[in-house]
Formats: C-alpha cells, structure tokens, sequence
C-alpha cells in the first residue's frame, strides 16, 4: 500500500480486489436473444412508419397525380399503356396470345408463388444452403423487373421500341 | 335411429346447411351481378347509302363503331374494337390496312388478321341494304375469321402510319 | 405533467386502460397483453429482428401505406361520384376548388403506387431470409393474396378518374379475362357490367375498390399479422445437415415463452 491515499472525485480508493464488477459480466447478447417489444421494436416501426410517410408526402408535393382527357371510347390513346405494375404483362402480349401471355403466365405465377413453401422443403436458413431456390427466384424477379422497364419506359407509338431519353411515355 | 345416427346426422346436417347457403348465396350474386343487356348495342343502325361505300376505302359509323366497306362489291361491316384485346384499330390511309395502336395488330382491308398478337381477323356486323341504305345489325355479332384467311390479297399500298407497326 | 399524473390515476383513465404500474419486465408484458393496440405484437422478439437489414421494416411500410391510403381515400369520397356523367368533373374539382384536393389526390396515387412496391419488396426480403418455411408456409400464402389484392385495388382505382389513361387501361385489363378459358366471357361481363367499359363498369370497379376489396385486404392483414406474432418467436435456424434436429417440443415452448 503506499502512503498517499488515491483520490479521486474526491473520494478515496480503499483498495482493488480482483474479479468481476457488481453489476456482473457485460453480457453480450446473441441474435436469438429475446427483447422486449416496447421499445426497442415498436421504436424501430415508427421511425420506419415516418421515414415511409415522409417519402409518399416528399412525392405528392413534387408530383402531380395525372389526369389526362376526358375517356372516349372511340379514340384509343398511341401508345395505350397499361399502370406500370401491369407493364410486364403488356410487353408480353405484344408478343404471345392473350391466352398465354394474359392467363396463363400470370396465373402460373400466382400459383406457383403460392406453391413455393410446400415446393421447397429445404428446411436451411442459411444463403449457401438454399442455392437453387434463390437462384430460381432471382432469375424470376430479375426477368419481371426488365420486362416491366421494357414495357414502362422503352415502348412508344404502335408498341415500337423508344429510347426512353428521346421520347418519354411512361405512365404511372 | 339410434343415438350416433342423430348425433351424424345434426352434424352434417349444419354442414350442409352452411353449404348451403354459401351456394346461394354465391347463385345470387352471381346472378344479380350478371348484366341483362343483350351482346353488342342491340340495335339496327341506319347508315349510307350503298353506293357510297367505298372500293379501296374505308367509312367510319361512329354510332355503331364500325368500318364500312366493300369486298368484290359486297358491304361488310368491320368492328373497330380490335379482336385481341378491345382497342379502336384505325385504318391507316397510306397503307391501306388497319393498325392496332395498343399491341401492333395489323389487318387488311377486309379484316383479315396479317400480322401482330391478334388471335383472329377483325371482328364483323351484320349488314343489310334496305332501299339502297346500309344498315348495320349489331345485335348480330360475326366472330373474325382465323389466321391465314385470305378474303382478299391486298399487300400493303406504301409505308405503314407508324414505324414498328408490322412487329409481331 | 402533474395534470397528466393526476388524470392517470382517475378511476376513469384506470378502467380504460388497465395497465400495472410498469416496473419489472413482468409487468411490461401485463400491460403489454392488456392493451388491444399492442395485442398484434408479440411481447418478445429475437434481437434480429431489430437491424434494418432483417426486413427492412417492409411489412410495417406496406402496412402504414394502407393506412394512408384509407384516410386519403375517405377524403376523397367526400367529393367524388362515381357515374360518367360526373367523375371526371369531380377530379377536376377536387384539384381546383378543394383546399388540399390535389395534394390528397397525389398522396393517395403516390401511396398507392409505393404500397405496390413496398409488398412486393416485402415479399421478395421474406424469400431471400427463408421466412415462408415451415411453420409459417400459409402465412406466405397469404401474403401472396394480400399481394394480388393490392395489385386490384391499385388497378380498380385506376378507372375512377374516367380519363383516357382509365378508359383504356381497363378496356385492355378487362378483355384479357374473356381469354380465360369456359367462364372468361362471362367474368369479363360481370366485371364490366356490360359489353364495353360504361356507366356499369365504374359504378362496379368504385365498390369493389371502396369497400369489398378493401374489406377482405383487412381481414386478410389481421390474419397475417396475428399469424406473424404467433410464429415470431420459432425463426429458429435448423441444425447443419447431419445433425439431430431440435425437438419439436422445443419449438412449441419457444413460441408460449
């Protein structure tokens, strides 16, 4: 012990003994951790509620909802578009019968997407496990996605090709 | 009856009952739903004179939404509402064919189905010539005849209304 | 805040909120299963599924959207009749002389249009993480109506304008039903109320998108999201191949806890 007490603040340290803190072990919480709810998710949603509102209200006050003439059935707009979530599907009906490109194709979407947990019985978590499966999906998602810019964005007058630079006739 | 039959028999009597009812109710909407409006507009619609109606040409009948022409000196009357998925097909001038804005659908004069994703020719009216006037029945519907009918040959007189048009 | 403490402690606020003093964990979940807005939350989670990239919070968006869309729509009501005669005018009107009119119009069309994406993205997150397995196979299932439904709303209030972009986009939408074979016909009549899109066709596509749709979109989320809390606490990661998998008792008393 040396002479001089230890002060600090103002108080003096009576001595140091080895072992753990009294409030225990730091402890370092896994993923499988449970916490409670309130907060720490309910927290989480309302920002993320904000941050999504603030992007549709961020929008509505850039753009316009558009409103174009007045219907008139005997005067089909050149080029017809449908809402851009249906883009895919007007880009395959320039190509294939209604009967494949308007029923079949999206029905076998919907019912294969509703299929897909009793398909894959893989019961792996983990990315490297599941190669197949992401890889079918991707491939999935990735034709849908270009077929829709396709058809949003890169088809102009009589269904033709357009650079959407040139002419713009996307619709939303 | 025993004790078990009555017991089987509530059991899916209620089941039965609940069917039922769901059946019909689903008759009725389906039913209430339904619209009772014959197929196309009903009418017989009084048009031109037949002699007007061109040989190389088209007319258009608004009130019916139709073409008027003539093929080997008969009158046909040719729906506007295109075959594959109901846009208004105008008839292009410089081409003499009908070009389908939506999807590309190409016709001939005569409606046959050239080229496009249309699943058949043009759709047709009936047509009568009643003291030399057109009228067009569309209460009388005429399915268009299927690919490769070839009413008349006509290819195509000079360039189509819009580039792209004849993609299939 | 004396004020606040003291309306805390009235026998009215008591009654209607039947809430412990909070103190212990304990009575955190007490309160937590006394309040019917908490109930369709779960009292614990896994700490996963607090980081962003878990879900990117995808289902609580298209959750919030639906909300915006709700209250949008029901100002939108206010103004709008649905008959050719008056529709268009109407959306005239609401841009023009209606204080807010087009600000509401944009935020309900914007959020429609992010709610498309938000589900969808919310599906394609609950893909890559693996979450529609067992037991949670139906859960995805409905998600995928949910999905579909949101497509039919946002496809339904598409022809409320009565606009040329409407017109058309319905004409085309619809004659792509008459292509479904033996009962196609007869759908695309029902949908339109007619042989074209008319005076039929929007009064149908207006209560299918103000109250039928909206209504089993409803249902079908409460279904959802109970079964979500239900399984919260079971994304439990199965053993590598080989090994013995986890006891299902095991799972069953993870998901009481």
């Amino acid at each position: 012990m040396a002479d001089e007490p230890v002060v600090i603040d103002n108080h003096r340290v009576l001595g140091v003994v080895p072992g753990k803190p009294v409030a225990g072990d730091r402890k370092v919480l896994g993923e499988e951790e449970t916490v409670m709810v309130w907060p720490h998710l309910l927290v989480r949603h309302a920002v993320a509620a904000l941050v999504v509102l603030l992007i549709v209200m961020v929008l509505a006050l850039l753009f316009d909802a558009p409103l174009r003439e007045i219907a008139n059935p005997t005067i089909t707009p050149n080029p017809e578009k449908a809402p851009w979530y249906f883009a895919a599907l007007q880009e395959l009906l320039a190509h294939f019968h209604p009967l494949v490109a308007g029923v079949l194709v999206p029905g076998a979407i919907v019912l294969g997407l509703m299929a897909l947990p009793y398909l894959d019985r893989n019961p792996q978590l983990v990315p490297q496990a599941r190669r197949v499966a992401r890889t079918v999906f991707t491939i999935f998602l990735v034709v849908w996605i270009g077929l829709t810019l396709v058809g949003f964005a890169f088809r102009g007058p009589n269904w033709s090709w357009v650079w959407p630079w040139d002419e713009w006739h996307g619709e939303l | 009856m025993s004790e078990m039959d009555r017991r089987r028999f509530l059991a899916r009597g209620w089941k039965a009952a609940v069917a039922l009812i769901a059946g019909a109710g689903a008759w009725t909407s389906w039913d209430a739903l339904r619209p009772r409006l014959p197929a196309g507009f009903g009418a017989k619609i009084k048009t031109i004179s037949a002699d007007d109606v061109p040989e190389d040409a088209v007319v258009e009948i608004p009130q019916a939404r139709a073409y008027l022409t003539k093929i080997d000196g008969r009158v046909v009357a040719l729906s506007e509402v295109c075959s594959h998925l109901s846009c208004r097909v105008p008839f292009c001038e410089s081409s003499g064919q009908f070009e389908c804005p939506c999807h590309g659908s190409v016709f001939n004069r005569a409606g046959d189905f050239i080229s496009g994703p249309a699943p058949r020719g043009m759709d047709m009216y009936a047509t009568e010539i009643i003291d030399g006037i057109v009228e067009v029945n569309t209460d009388e519907f005429i399915t268009g005849a299927p690919p490769g009918t070839e009413t008349i040959i006509e290819p195509p007189r000079g360039p189509a209304c819009t580039e792209g048009s004849g993609h299939a | 805040m004396k004020l606040i403490r003291w309306i805390k402690e009235t026998a009215v606020y008591r009654s209607i909120f039947r809430l412990p003093d909070v103190e212990t964990e304990r009575d955190r979940a007490a309160s937590h299963w006394s309040s019917f807005l908490m109930h369709i939350y779960p009292v614990k989670v896994q700490r996963r599924e607090l980081r962003f990239g878990y879900s990117a919070f995808l289902g609580v968006a298209s959750l919030v959207l639906f909300g915006s869309l709700t209250i949008s729509g029901i100002y939108l009501m206010f103004f709008y009749v649905p008959s050719p005669g008056t529709a268009y005018s109407d959306i005239q009107s609401i841009q023009t002389n209606i204080a807010f009119g087009q600000y509401i119009r944009n935020v309900h069309r914007w959020s429609a249009h992010v709610m498309v994406i938000a589900v969808a993205a919310h599906m394609a997150r609950v893909f890559y993480r693996g979450a529609y397995k067992p037991p949670k196979e139906f859960n995805w299932v409905i998600g995928v109506v949910l999905l579909v439904l949101t497509l039919l709303l946002s496809f339904t209030g598409y022809l409320l304008p009565w606009d040329q972009l409407a017109f058309w986009a319905v004409t085309v939408g619809t004659s792509m039903a008459s292509y479904v074979p033996v009962v196609g016909d007869v759908t695309k009549e029902i949908l339109l109320g007619g042989p074209s899109v008319g005076s039929a066709t929007l009064i149908r596509f207006y209560v299918l998108h103000v109250a039928l749709l909206p209504a089993i979109l409803a249902f079908l989320i409460a279904i959802h999201l109970w079964r979500w809390r239900k399984d919260s606490m079971l994304t439990v990661d199965p053993p590598p191949p080989g090994e013995e998998p986890a006891a299902e008792t095991e799972l069953v008393i993870a998901g009481e806890g």
